[in-house]
């Protein structure tokens, strides 16, 4: 945003400690009554240094290393990483392990919006929504537990396939508990499209024209509901998503409405295409020998996450350990959103535009960018710097 | 000497004081209780409330900078005794109030009134920003919701003829058929009315917690907090009775008294839960539009009907 | 134009039983394929250090106190492990499994978080002469 001048307005802040934020975030908002007339954000509190991390692991440590960057979409972040580094070393994935990973994806995918259609509803106010989700997301918390072994961190990915096997019997629960999950879907769809309350908060709010979403770069779902044709899995599509392909699902709204009828379509998509798998899973093994020091090179992979286009950037040197990976997330494109819409609504609708994008502030910390107060220049600290830095403030 | 230990027994224990606490407790716990089984969990033990007022009491109690500190003091403490003495001139557990006189009706909703004010001024006194903005739309929903209300609770006092709550109460117990057939809009605006005073969902606006943190008591903790938040209560249990006394036939009895403001909460829980929170502007809206048109078309109906000779 | 639309569900969950799991009193059977604590079958494993290479977090350390007649320790540091599972996919030799029945893994000291596995004897041997001599510690960093 272009540097404004403080003005001597009344500056609500939201974060980095706030009930309507699940993870650290600063926003600033100047207000004139209710009315929001400037917006300002500041990331960087979950800042970790994974990236830097990765540099001194070797290449399957950095795959565990990597789906902790987030916990809502870990496994499109090691399935992204993984299809990237066989892409270098020029192996080729036997197609069962393709199947599943797409089928642990699309179920993390229903986890995933359910999650956020319970924390939507929660900073509504509409807590009762948000408890009938969460419960029933514990569905789908329990079919991943029983399939990979752990309700988030997956881990179903190694380096040349995957680690869990879909077995008949787990192939019956899965089914039977999208059953129920597509029918709580319908209610949820209809509760969020018919009751007038909720209406009152969502509809209109945070429109976002359809010039204004590919000028700002949104992507997922946030800019699906504007009515762009965005998605990776049908743009270019990866792992088995040619054999199994998706629908796209979208509509012209523009406002927070749109965005949860996409949201919640996308689902029943999700059930489609799972039920898909389980009938049609190919036979044959599941991993492949990947050597342990990969060739030079370096490749980009792109996958979609339940909040938009994942993009990894993977560099090798020929050694076992990665030498330069850069992670994009979906978070950081929506973030510009956010700010351009806040303008003009009232200050209770900003926690429900912050929540329309499903911010995953985890994924958005990549580098750091620091600004002075005392003058307007801004530079990019080296590491040296960094360190210099935290040592001089620490002997104060 | 017997006429000063009645009045002491009467503000101390019963019904005013100690009373009207426990029973705000019990209240509160019921409250929460339904509205957690409504969502499909299971709610606090009975001792909860108790156990928050307690622990609340017990904490240090920061006084931010910026302050003035008598008020800051001062105010839980003006807010729960005007609770407090609200609850003298209600019929309180099925009994006769303790004390009543011409145009009580008048001095009991301004006393519940003053509640909000202390809460709206509390937020006021500060530097914080969520207060300033919760201050304001205490106040708001306060101007809002308050006309109503009292039109409401006007229309059994018209029919009775009398501003004194015991007059209406008599009245409501000889007629309570008659004052239910005739005024159910004037039922359903008091008791949504009610939960705008008591900042229950779906009108929270004032401390939306996603929004603006706690609203106007950001920056209370320790004593001041308890206070407002058993004034709180006390606040629910009588504005519970007067509606109920006033719309379902007034309490004759302690059985009576359970059974109709027991009832009363059930619905309101139920519609506490039903609802996603409303904007202070749609609060204001519905309130002006909708909440006065239907007061005003009850009236119409009450002087009709009073015109034709049935009331 | 609905107003709660939310009401059948809500009216009949007053008469079913919470969603809530009542944990410590209720414990659900937790699936077989959990991801709990690691374990180790000192016979059968070989000495490759093929688990300690690729683990995330240095969670697993063999101490070899004898190679040749196969006597090794292995320490596992449960604070440090992140469950990923990686281990055991490396052995070749079956030795690691994960735990599904231990997963209550939560302790108020550090203590417990260290644990040493391996044939009694070899244990032993390796924490009398931990102790004897300071500079030896039981931890191999």
């Amino acid at each position: 945003m272009d540097s404004n001048p403080q003005r001597q307005k009344f500056i609500i802040p939201i974060g980095p400690q706030h009930p309507a934020l699940k993870e650290p975030g600063h926003f600033e908002f100047t207000i004139d009554g209710e009315i929001v007339t400037y917006a300002t954000a500041r990331l960087g509190y979950v800042h970790r240094g994974i990236e830097k991390g990765c540099e001194d692991r070797n290449w399957i440590q950095s795959l565990y290393l990597l789906e902790r960057i987030c916990g809502i979409c870990s496994h499109v972040h090691a399935t992204a990483y993984v299809l990237g580094v066989e892409t270098l070393a020029g192996v080729t994935v036997p197609p069962r392990a393709q199947a599943i990973r797409v089928l642990v994806a699309e179920l993390e995918r229903i986890h995933s919006h359910l999650l956020w259609l319970g924390v939507a509803a929660h900073e509504a106010g509409f807590d009762t929504l948000f408890m009938y989700s969460w419960r029933d997301r514990e569905t789908v918390m329990d079919l991943l537990e029983s399939l990979c072994g752990n309700r988030v961190n997956y881990s179903a990915n190694v380096l040349g396939g995957v680690k869990c096997d879909v077995t008949q019997e787990l192939s019956d629960s899965i089914r039977k508990g999208l059953d129920y999950l597509e029918e709580r879907t319908h209610y949820y769809l209809k509760v969020v499209t018919t009751d007038e309350t909720f209406l009152g908060r969502t509809r209109g709010v945070g429109s976002l024209t359809p010039e204004q979403v590919d000028l700002l770069g949104t992507v997922g779902p946030t800019a699906r509901a504007s009515g762009l044709l965005r998605d990776v899995r049908i743009d270019s599509p990866y792992a088995a998503y040619p054999e199994y392909p998706v629908q796209i699902v979208i509509d012209h709204g523009g406002d927070l409405l749109a965005r949860f009828v996409v949201r919640l379509k996308e689902l029943f998509e999700s059930y489609r295409v799972i039920r898909q798998i389980l009938e049609t899973l190919p036979a044959g093994d599941l991993t492949v020998r990947v050597p342990r020091k990969i060739p030079e090179g370096e490749t980009v992979s792109r996958v979609e996450a339940p909040r938009g286009e994942l993009f990894y950037y993977i560099k090798s040197n020929g050694s076992d350990k990665p030498d330069r990976i850069k992670v994009r997330t979906p978070s950081i494109c929506n973030w510009a959103s956010v700010i351009v819409t806040a303008i003009g609504h009232k200050l209770a609708d900003m926690p429900m535009i912050l929540a329309g994008i499903d911010p995953c502030f985890s994924c958005s910390d990549r580098s750091v960018h620091i600004i002075r107060n005392t003058d307007s220049t801004s530079e990019t600290w080296t590491w040296q710097q960094l360190r210099q830095y935290g040592i001089q403030y620490y002997q104060r | 000497m017997k006429n000063t230990i009645f009045p002491l027994i009467a503000l101390l224990f019963f019904p005013g004081g100690a009373f009207v606490l426990l029973s705000g407790l019990a209240y509160e716990w019921v409250d929460r209780k339904l509205v957690a089984r409504l969502q499909n969990r299971i709610g606090p033990r009975w001792f909860q409330p108790l156990a928050d007022t307690i622990k609340s009491l017990a904490k240090e109690e920061v006084i931010p900078d910026g302050v003035h500190p008598t008020l800051f003091i001062a105010l839980p403490i003006i807010a729960l005794a005007a609770a407090l003495t609200a609850a003298l001139y209600v019929p309180m557990a099925g009994l006769a109030p303790s004390f009543s006189f011409r145009g009580d009706l008048i001095v009991t909703l301004y006393l519940l009134s003053m509640m909000t004010l202390c809460t709206g001024l509390a937020g006021a006194n500060t530097l914080d920003r969520f207060s300033l903005v919760g201050a304001t739309r205490t106040l708001t929903q306060l101007f809002s919701y308050e006309a109503p209300f009292l039109l409401a609770l006007l229309g059994p006092a018209i029919v009775a003829g009398s501003w004194q709550i015991s007059d209406i109460t008599a009245y409501a117990r000889e007629h309570w058929w008659l004052i239910l057939v005739t005024q159910p809009i004037s039922l359903v605006v008091a008791m949504i009315g009610l939960m705008g005073k008591l900042e229950l969902p779906p009108f929270d606006a004032p401390e939306a917690e996603t929004e603006i943190v706690s609203g106007a008591l950001t920056e209370y903790s320790g004593r001041g907090l308890a206070l407002f938040h058993i004034g709180k209560n006390a606040e629910l249990v009588i504005g519970l009775t007067l509606v109920s006394a006033f719309f379902l036939g007034g309490l004759a009895n302690p059985i009576e008294f359970l059974v109709k403001t027991l009832a009363l909460l059930v619905v309101i829980a139920v519609l506490q839960s039903l609802f996603a929170r409303l904007r202070i502007d749609q609060t204001v809206g519905l309130w002006w539009r909708y909440g006065a048109i239907l007061v005003l078309v009850q009236f119409l109906i009450l002087v009709v009907l009073k015109g034709m000779g049935i009331l | 134009m609905k107003l709660g639309a939310m009401l059948g569900n809500v009216l009949t969950s007053l008469f079913r039983k919470p969603a809530t799991q009542k944990y410590p009193f209720e414990k659900l059977q937790a699936p077989e394929r959990l991801r709990g604590r690691l374990v180790w079958d000192p016979s059968k494993c070989t000495g490759c250090q093929l688990c300690v290479k690729d683990c995330p977090s240095n969670a697993v350390e063999l101490i070899v106190l004898d190679k040749a007649a196969k006597r090794f320790v292995l320490r596992y540091d449960i604070d440090r492990c992140t469950y990923c599972g990686q281990c055991v996919e490396n052995c070749r030799f079956k030795c690691l499994e994960m735990s599904s029945e231990d997963w209550e893994l939560a302790s108020i000291q550090k203590q417990p978080f260290t644990v040493y596995y391996g044939h009694d004897s070899d244990v032993e041997f390796l924490l009398a002469r931990s102790a004897e001599s300071d500079n030896i510690a039981p931890f191999g960093d």
